[in-house]
């Protein structure tokens, strides 16, 4: 189930609110965790029970690795448990891409598995793997009772898109919170806004993006715009999520991680991934880089972690060789920032933005692309390899359709929004009208977007299967 | 207070939220949208199967979004806030120009037109070739042809489109009737033609096919508003056209039959004017084989006639010319079952079918 859905937004979200709020706290656990189950057997009902099995292995693992530790046992259990879980992830998400290279490489027919890769199952693994070495390291205590540890696992607002959330940040939470008219009306804030962002801005890109690949009379300009669009509908769709999860978690009485911290106002690409999918970069800081000797060792060996990381974070993306690229493509931007690339950006500000922008295009062009080949033709034409006219009539037509959207997102992927209504705060009659405004915007934002809800079907969600 | 004020702010939010949800739960269903022209999903069937499948949420997700209240109202919402708010040039590729509303038909497709030749050709070579017959073809052009270019709106080049007709269309006769067409001659509400302002097109037909078009006709207009199939999909309120016809005594003493059904019919169907889609008054609308045979004709020349819906308004303004008028529509006809129906020799035939169907990969 999507939280962009009419299902989700009228029909599951308020069953549950009303049912989470009327029970006593003891059970809240328990309400959440059905609803959690529900939701996601809503879209693959059959996939319920391979995550419960996997939760169910972290729980006993996570059980024994306490019970066993100071002995061999206890990393014995902790390495089965990463296994099976890395296992369950591997053969769903990554063996056909597996089973394709070796038959293109050897010429040999393998069969593809008829597999449907389940939702969430990148969020959910790395939340267990994470909670497993947490266990092992001694930073938190097994969890002895099976649903908070299900609760935390298959919570429904962070399971199928994150943001990942760390065991140790939630451990108290899921046995002391509390729901406050405060922590609602913030939940609403954030959630109305992560909608908005998802339906009102990312999908209508999305459209430009669809209407750009459909046409056969492309032009440079085009190709600039659509890079532009693509990087700008990923952020907005997934930060938007990201919103929505921490609204929801919010409304809940729960406090998630931030994701995003907007990240096209960074000056490099070192500065970049602190401030996108921060809880991915942090999880593969703690749980690989660091592990692998981070920086602490000679040059060689730091540029060999960092392309491991990179590698890999581009990976959990998806099974695909243009993730791997885009992984190993920042990758290489940060062994350069670090080297000797980044002092210089850090002097000349403006340099730097204008720097992180340009490859943060092409690195979503890559991203979006339908392989290698694609990606590369997708850039070359953006610099005029192809014999491309700079401008056609249908791209004026779509830039000039889209152009205030464009300035909205624009804006919008700036503090400049935020900031103008931090200083309307400042006095007292702006932070009253702030305060009477904040449930009309909620509301409009409700409105709005159900509108293009029942509109159109076009609703995809780009971070669905990863 | 900081307490109460995010109380007053839960409550205004969630009077509106659930109110919505209570609405939603326990709307009842409706079963038709007259402004979409469409059957509603109705709440699916529940079983084992289909919740274990998907099916049922799938099916339930489509119900939720048809049964949505206020459902025509929303997509109104979200129509301004394209237009109004965004200053989106179109809605779901629906625009309006000059007061008209019309669809984005770009691009060209070169498959369409190929497709559209193809069977042509098929018709051509399985039963005219080798008569008598005289064959004629001529292409309605969409309302884009007049809005789309001069309003800013991708056009396809419609020179192109034609070019392409007359150099695998060469053992036809084309006629044309572009040039005496303009949007004034359409609804502005919906795709079609208006029957009272193509008595000149019937007239530049006939006499490309050597008839002789002069009837005078009473105008009658309908009292009830024409809501055309535009209007559903703007989703944004817009003055309705009216639905003018034009009637000949002779039309009484026409013989047509739906070989649908086997039935005779009348000219217009004043039944179908208050229904779903107006616009299938002429004809009875949507029908894959009719045939009008006119005792008061003014020759004894039969015309069948290729056509699309635009077909069915223009086909009454021929009847005057010819004793017997066969209307074929290639789209929904096996193409082996024409010759049930026609026995090709010395009739006129045309083949006339708009830009719109012919540009469609799938029409044919």
């Amino acid at each position: 189930m999507l939280f962009s859905s009419i299902p989700f937004l009228y029909y599951f979200l308020p069953v549950v609110l009303i049912a989470y709020y009327l029970v006593p706290k003891s059970i809240k656990n328990m309400v959440l965790l059905l609803a959690s189950l529900v939701f996601y057997g809503w879209g693959e009902p059959a996939y319920v029970f391979l995550m419960m099995a996997s939760i169910g292995l972290g729980y006993v693992f996570g059980i024994l690795i306490e019970k066993y530790k100071g002995t061999p046992w206890s990393k014995v259990c902790m390495i089965v448990s990463i296994v099976i879980s890395l296992g369950f992830l591997g053969y769903f998400k990554y063996t056909n891409f597996f089973v394709s290279n070796f038959s293109a490489v050897t010429g040999i027919s393998v069969p593809l598995l008829k597999v449907v890769l389940p939702i969430g199952i990148s969020f959910y693994t790395f939340q267990l793997v994470s909670y497993i070495i947490d266990v092992y390291r001694g930073s938190v205590k097994a969890q002895k009772n099976f649903i908070s540890l299900a609760t935390y696992i298959t919570m429904f607002p962070q399971l199928i898109a994150g943001p990942i959330v760390r065991y140790s940040d939630v451990e108290n939470q899921l046995k002391e919170r509390t729901v406050t008219f405060d922590k609602i009306a913030y939940g609403i804030k954030r959630f109305s806004i992560g909608l908005g962002k998802k339906i009102l801005i990312a999908n209508v890109l999305g459209e430009f993006c669809a209407s750009f690949k459909e046409t056969d009379e492309k032009a440079v300009l085009f190709y600039w715009a659509y890079a532009i669009a693509v990087s700008l509908q990923i952020y907005f769709d997934f930060s938007g999520y990201s919103d929505m999860a921490i609204g929801l978690g919010s409304m809940l009485g729960f406090r998630f991680v931030e994701n995003f911290n907007y990240p096209f106002i960074s000056k490099s690409a070192t500065e970049f991934w602190r401030r996108w999918h921060m809880s991915l970069g942090t999880w593969f800081r703690d749980y690989v880089y660091i592990p692998l000797g981070g920086s602490r060792c000679s040059r060689a060996r730091n540029i060999f972690n960092l392309l491991v990381v990179w590698m890999l974070t581009g990976f959990w993306h998806g099974a695909d060789w243009t993730f791997v690229v885009w992984g190993l493509y920042f990758g290489i931007l940060l062994i350069l920032e670090k080297t000797f690339l980044l002092k210089w950006l850090e002097k000349y500000k403006a340099l730097g933005h204008v720097y992180i922008l340009f490859f943060v295009l092409i690195s979503f062009v890559i991203f979006d692309s339908a392989g290698i080949g694609d990606a590369l033709t997708h850039i070359g034409a953006m610099f005029g390899l192809g014999g491309l006219p700079f401008m056609t009539d249908i791209t004026g037509y779509y830039l000039g359709s889209y152009g205030i959207m464009f300035l909205i997102a624009m804006i919008g992927a700036t503090p400049l929004p935020k900031l103008l209504v931090q200083k309307l705060m400042q006095n007292k009659t702006g932070k009253t009208a702030a305060e009477i405004l904040m449930p009309v915007v909620a509301v409009v934002i409700l409105l709005v977007a159900t509108g293009y809800l029942v509109d159109g079907s076009f609703n995809p969600f780009l971070y669905f299967r990863f | 207070m900081e307490k109460k004020k995010s109380m007053i702010q839960v409550i205004s939010v969630a009077l509106v939220f659930f109110g919505l949800a209570l609405w939603a739960w326990f709307k009842p269903a409706d079963a038709f949208s007259a402004t979409e022209r469409r059957s509603l999903k109705q709440f699916p069937e529940v079983s084992v199967k289909s919740v274990l499948e998907g099916k049922f949420m799938e099916q339930f997700e489509s119900y939720t979004l048809d049964q949505f209240p206020m459902r025509d109202a929303f997509r109104g919402i979200k129509a301004a806030t394209q237009f109004y708010v965004f200053r989106q040039s179109d809605n779901n590729d629906v625009y309006m120009a000059d007061g008209f509303i019309s669809k984005l038909d770009y691009p060209l497709s070169e498959k369409a037109l190929a497709a559209t030749v193809k069977k042509y050709d098929s018709i051509y070579e399985k039963y005219i070739k080798g008569t008598d017959a005289s064959v004629y073809y001529s292409i309605i052009p969409d309302k884009n042809y007049f809005l789309a270019g001069q309003n800013g709106y991708p056009a396809y080049d419609y020179d192109k489109m034609y070019s392409y007709l007359e150099e695998n269309l060469d053992y036809m006769t084309y006629i044309d009737i572009t040039a005496g067409l303009s949007p004034e001659d359409y609804y502005k509400t919906d795709t079609h033609w208006r029957q009272e302002a193509i008595l000149d097109v019937a007239q530049k037909l006939g006499t490309g096919m050597g008839v002789n078009l002069q009837a005078e006709y009473e105008q009658i207009t309908l009292d009830t508003p024409f809501y055309g199939v535009y209007y559903g999909q703007l989703a944004l309120p817009v003055k309705p056209d009216v639905i003018t016809y034009l009637n000949h005594e002779d039309f009484d003493a026409c013989t047509i039959i739906n070989h649908e059904t086997g039935k005779e019919i009348s000219m217009y169907d004043l039944q179908k004017a208050a229904g779903r889609d107006p616009y299938e008054m002429f004809l009875s609308g949507s029908v894959s084989v009719i045939t009008i045979e006119n005792p008061n004709a003014s020759t004894k020349k039969e015309l069948v006639m290729f056509r699309d819906s635009f077909g069915s308004s223009l086909a009454p303004l021929m009847v005057e010319g010819y004793a017997k008028i066969t209307l074929l529509d290639a789209r929904y006809l096996n193409e082996v079952m024409i010759g049930k129906f026609v026995n090709f020799d010395t009739q006129d035939v045309l083949f006339i079918h708009s830009t719109g169907v012919m540009n469609n990969e799938t029409a044919f």
